[in-house]
């Protein structure tokens, strides 16, 4: 087969993992070869579909000998299969590089044969480009769910960052899903990254080495609407993730039936984007807003997220005895609760305050949006809106105007890059 | 009102703003005016720095590199005003962010640094063979100055390769020894295809989801300014009609 119809292929198959972040690693140039990375990713390019394009995203294979029911490449699937020999992908990889097309390589796999074959055939592909090439771009490598903590060890060696996916919440989704899939397993291996990433820190303490261990950490997937896990579970799950193995990110993925999706869940609606949206806001505030999953997720009636709001105003609104907050005088993980005020503005206040007092025209300067927080904060001037922070219907003042969806917009919000891309 | 005639960068504009600040020129008595040559002010080797007065913080320095690179009216004279405010005013000036000067500072600064980053992503090399060595050479439209800004970059990932970058606001090109600047270029001057290019179009077309589409979202990230000097944005068109077929 021609490296061109492979490349259709098995790009088309490793569209559905979302990450694509090239950011959070620092990699000098070898003097020999080409490519380092500074910490900051960078999107070089951008689909339709509003996702960036910062690594060349393919599957080894997309032969697979396990069958789950999501995914286009499980066995009992109807779809062309191909497999490129390493030396196309290192071809690629360098021809792409060379050109300021990407950042580097993203690989994952079908499983051929068994977990730790497949693992050391991914390997391979890293170490000739690490290795002959002396290639110091991205890599991002798939840690196969069960392959042994000696190839991840070495994967590691050469990956900026691996992942694991875990694709569903519970094990009850996984059985009925994708039955040779085991929560067990597959956090086992996020278990024996986080080993070669802590390991790997303590002897770059004590040897003064840098520490090279899949420097941009490990992050995972989760299908959303393909089980009915609600909101909370997936969030609950998320949280401890990030704190058992160290997730740099967990990505969300919106369940769509399509011509390949097993039969058993064809049937199933098309996840709504804005959900997926909504599940990364949420996301983000675990992360950064010093939120816990369960503040986010508290007093959902069917126990998802609200689609109408976004999770901060929304807790805002069920929390309204936490407010009205004084920008002048609220601690920093409070300014962080107020709705409509992000990450940099709260900083920006932070600073100007030690010298002037804040205005409500002055947080209107700052970029932050006060059509939410202008009812939850009191400032140096007068805010009459606050006043009205107790009325009854103070949440249908946030609803949506009912207008006619146009084909463009329809549900498409405009997300922050980061959460499109998984750049921080 | 004086007439202050300075080549359109940050040294000539410093050595101009020093005269006048340790003269005490009010901002408002001052008109900047770019020229190719800069004619009054010949730079005076004295410790100027060293005077109290004439001293600034860190980060405006930092600030007002990175606005000199701007490409557009009214950086000059709000450096002007900012040095001014801080020598004269308060040295906290640029902690106070709901200040308009220092907002629209942050926002001329922020305009640079997206500029160079665009930079960074955007440029697609296209190799040439000259004699045995082959050159990888761009053609990039930035928005702003940022040429000398944006290489340096591309020399640390790229060091081992020649290439040239050309755009219409300047020219970089290293030899894998040193990096050189030369004077705007023209788009003719670029190569127009390469024998990667195919493979990019094909994996552009194949990683692209026609089942989600989000072009107000891409929009956003990937000004359609940018897309004439991007081989893949020219299949844009193609994949939304696609997209809605299917």
């Amino acid at each position: 087969m021609e490296i061109r119809r492979k490349l259709e292929i098995l790009a088309d198959a490793a569209k559905y993992d979302a990450s694509c972040a090239s950011s959070g690693s620092h990699r000098k140039r070898d003097e020999r070869g080409i490519g380092n990375t500074e910490g900051m990713g960078i999107c070089h390019s951008y689909t339709p579909d509003g996702r960036c394009i910062s690594l060349l995203k393919l599957l080894l294979t997309n032969v697979c000998i396990w069958d789950c029911s999501y995914c286009v490449s499980r066995r009992t699937s109807d779809v062309k299969r191909a497999r490129f020999k390493p030396e196309e992908i290192v071809k690629l990889t360098m021809d792409f590089y060379k050109r300021n097309y990407i950042e580097g390589l993203f690989l994952s796999s079908g499983i051929i044969q068994s977990a730790d074959y497949t693992m050391e055939q991914l390997i391979l592909v890293a170490k000739k480009l690490r290795e002959v090439e002396h290639f110091g771009g991205y890599i991002h490598l798939k840690a196969v769910p069960g392959a042994s903590k000696e190839l991840l060890l070495l994967a590691g060696k050469y990956a900026d960052r691996l992942s694991a996916n875990i694709e569903m919440p519970v094990q009850q989704d996984l059985d009925k899903l994708a039955p040779e899939k085991t929560l067990g397993e597959i956090e086992k291996t996020m278990a024996d990254v986080k080993f070669g990433i802590d390991d790997d820190k303590d002897n770059s303490k004590s040897t003064g080495k840098k520490a090279l261990f899949a420097r941009a950490g490990q992050s995972t997937q989760i299908v959303v609407g393909a089980s009915e896990s609600s909101d909370t579970t997936i969030l609950t799950k998320a949280q401890q993730l990030y704190k058992d193995f160290k997730l740099r990110r967990v990505y969300y993925s919106a369940f769509s039936p399509a011509s390949f999706t097993d039969p058993v869940i064809r049937d199933r609606p098309k996840t709504s984007p804005m959900r997926e949206h909504r599940l990364y806001e949420a996301d983000w505030l675990i992360r950064h807003y010093g939120f816990r999953s369960h503040e986010v997720t508290e007093g959902l009636a069917d126990g998802n997220l609200d689609l109408e709001k976004d999770p901060k105003l929304a807790w805002a609104l069920r929390n309204r005895h936490m407010f009205p907050v004084d920008i002048n005088r609220a601690s920093k993980s409070m300014l962080l609760r107020i709705p409509g005020i992000g990450v940099r503005s709260v900083a920006r206040i932070i600073t100007t305050r030690q010298f002037r007092k804040i205005r409500l025209d002055d947080l209107k300067r700052l970029k932050v949006s006060l059509v939410r927080a202008k009812w939850f904060v009191i400032t140096a001037d007068h805010n009459p809106d606050v006043f009205r922070l107790d009325r009854e219907n103070l949440s249908d003042v946030f609803a949506k105007p009912k207008t006619q969806p146009s084909l463009f917009d329809v549900l498409t919000p405009v997300m922050p890059a980061s959460a499109v891309t998984g750049e921080l | 009102m004086i007439n202050a005639q300075i080549a359109d960068n940050f040294d000539s504009w410093r050595t101009a703003a020093r005269e006048f600040l340790e003269s005490g020129e009010r901002p408002e008595d001052i008109f900047w005016n770019t020229v190719e040559q800069a004619s009054l002010f010949e730079p005076k080797i004295g410790n100027l720095e060293a005077r109290e007065h004439l001293r600034v913080p860190a980060e405006f320095i930092k600030v007002a590199k990175a606005i000199a690179c701007f490409d557009g009216a009214g950086k000059w004279p709000l450096l002007y005003r900012i040095l001014f405010r801080l020598s004269y005013e308060d040295r906290n000036l640029l902690s106070i962010e709901t200040d308009a000067d220092v907002r629209q500072a942050r926002v001329m600064e922020k305009a640079v640094s997206r500029d160079v980053h665009k930079f960074h992503a955007f440029v697609r090399f296209r190799v040439v063979k000259a004699d045995e060595t082959e050159i990888y050479v761009a053609w990039h439209e930035p928005q702003h100055l940022t040429v000398e800004r944006a290489t340096p970059f591309f020399v640390r990932r790229f060091g081992t390769m020649n290439f040239s970058i050309l755009t219409p606001k300047g020219c970089s090109h290293w030899d894998t020894k040193e990096l050189t600047f030369s004077p705007p270029a023209e788009k003719q001057h670029a190569p127009t295809a390469d024998d990667a290019e195919l493979h990019w179009l094909t994996y552009y077309r194949s990683i692209f989801n026609p089942f989600r589409l989000k072009i107000k979202a891409m929009k956003t990230e990937f000004p359609v300014r940018h897309w004439p000097t991007l081989p893949e944005a020219q299949l844009i068109p193609e994949l939304i009609r696609e997209a809605y077929e299917k």
